[in-house]
């Protein structure tokens, strides 16, 4: 069986697991309050900053802090209890498969959810940016070409992460241990940024991303370079090293 | 019996060398905040208590609710699982004292969760104010204060833990509204009362604003209300499962 196929496998499975709705509900959540607080939006505190971009930053900030890497989370709860019922696994470990390979298929759906989940927020974004402009009248809405690259720069930086949560999920075979870990590596990020040593900790750098954006927007806030080195090689290494444990990992696999 | 069955089921789970572990975890943020700023802080007037909570406490609460949501699904995740659940229902027991029993376990392991936190605070201030004596009646108030602003949460979660078959859906649920809490405005009294987000509160605040006996009563109400609203669903499931 080639990867496609065990991925196309993968996707089947969780097909009627309600995931898109899990995945669904923070980005609405996240959105319907930036429509009604949008005239608060105006008063942005002294920073310099535009409207348009406070509205865009402070609307994906707790999305990008919390709930990328807490979806990270709840993609591999999902992808590992879904095979518990019934013996899943079991059953997947008599077919004649690479067990690496199988491991890097659930990698593959596990960040093509989170990636589903950025469409949809951008989507999101864009309604409520629209919304929000017609009941203000003022152009909330930024050109795609400044969104979409945004967009898909927290969703790179989210990869090394969701390495990290994957080998976690296979090497901690407790739930709770597996899930209290990563709920809680998510948590401190606010702090960690903030200090020379944020670069060893995957879990802030979609919001390190947000921030450098947010420094861009409203100068002399944040840094507004990113720092490639030595960010660039640690989490090349991280996500190398977590997905290589993983896939050894899965290939010792026992029930 | 029935109570030590419940501890039993729990036994393998990691569910209780999990609550330490939350709260070591914690724990090490005001003693790692104090190490690294100390000047910060020591410098500050007031009661050192008040500085170290208003200092760490939204990042330990944030974990304890955190810890919190993980272990309620967890709990129901086991039952549910092999299907021990239908097994619980043939036997004559009833539905409600399962899940009373299990908010109870839940409720004493994040009163112990929030002494070791406290503890750690007192460490603190023995290591960093040592002019500053420690009250033990003011410890007493304020952790009491927290574990009974952390019962809705429990009540709110171990619903949705026993409502949801799948364990990501119950632990997406909790996380979500975890998330829903922090990005909301906080400046109103309303939303500071619900569930998720009243572990937020400190005691020093709200007894500056007179809202303490509020929050206290609103909370047990919140609890008690959530608890009933279990016992109807229970009731209702039983007629469709």
């Amino acid at each position: 069986m080639n990867f496609l196929s065990l991925t196309g496998i993968e996707l089947q499975k969780i097909r009627r697991s309600k995931i898109l709705l899990i995945l669904l509900a923070p980005v609405v959540i996240m959105w319907l309050p930036a429509i009604i607080n949008s005239e608060k939006i105006q008063d942005v505190q002294g920073i310099p900053i535009t409207p348009e971009h406070n509205f865009f930053i402070q609307g994906f900030m707790g999305m990008v802090w919390f709930m990328i890497p807490a979806t990270l989370i709840i993609c591999t709860v999902l992808l590992i209890q879904i095979e518990q019922t019934n013996h899943g696994m079991k059953k997947m470990l008599t077919l004649p498969i690479n067990r690496r390979m199988l491991c890097l298929a659930k990698f593959a759906v596990l960040l093509l959810l989170p990636a589903v989940q950025m469409v949809m927020s951008t989507a999101a974004y864009y309604g409520s940016a629209f919304l929000s402009s017609k009941l203000q009248g003022y152009d909330y809405i930024l050109p795609p070409g400044y969104i979409f690259p945004c967009i898909g720069k927290f969703y790179l930086a989210a990869l090394p992460a969701a390495a990290v949560f994957w080998m976690i999920a296979l090497l901690i075979q407790t739930p709770v241990f597996a899930v209290g870990t990563g709920l809680a590596l998510c948590v401190p990020s606010v702090l960690i940024i903030n200090t020379d040593y944020w670069f060893l900790h995957p879990m802030s750098y979609p919001f390190y991303m947000l921030m450098t954006e947010y420094g861009k927007a409203a100068k002399g806030l944040y840094t507004t370079d990113i720092d490639w080195f030595p960010w660039l090689p640690v989490a090349v290494m991280i996500t190398v090293v977590s997905l290589a444990v993983s896939c050894v990992k899965m290939s010792r696999y026992e029930e | 019996m029935r109570f030590g069955m419940e501890l039993k089921k729990l036994r393998r789970t990691g569910y209780f060398p999990a609550f330490p572990a939350g709260a070591a975890a914690a724990s090490a943020f005001p003693i790692l905040n104090m190490a690294v700023r100390t000047e910060v802080y020591t410098g500050l007037p007031g009661n050192p208590l008040d500085i170290l909570l208003d200092a760490s406490w939204q990042m330990m609460a944030m974990l304890n609710i955190l810890l919190i949501v993980c272990c309620t699904c967890m709990m129901y995740h086991t039952e549910y699982a092999e299907n021990g659940i239908q097994k619980m229902e043939v036997l004559p027991v009833r539905q409600i004292s399962l899940f009373l029993r299990k908010f109870l376990i839940t409720t004493a392991m994040a009163a112990l969760v929030i002494m070791i936190e406290f503890a750690a605070l007192a460490f603190c201030i023995l290591m960093w104010f040592p002019d500053a004596g420690i009250d033990l009646k003011e410890f007493l108030c304020h952790w009491s204060f927290e574990v009974i602003l952390l019962l809705p949460t429990i009540m709110v979660s171990l619903i949705i833990a026993s409502a949801c078959r799948n364990m990501w859906i119950s632990l997406g649920i909790g996380v979500i509204l975890v998330f829903t809490f922090s990005v909301l405005p906080k400046d109103y009294l309303f939303l500071d009362l619900c569930p998720y987000c009243s572990p937020y509160q400190l005691l020093t605040a709200a007894e500056e604003n007179g809202h303490a006996a509020l929050f206290l009563g609103v909370c047990i109400g919140e609890t008690a209300l959530a608890g009933m609203a279990e016992h109807i669903y229970l009731k209702i499931r039983r007629y469709f499962s």
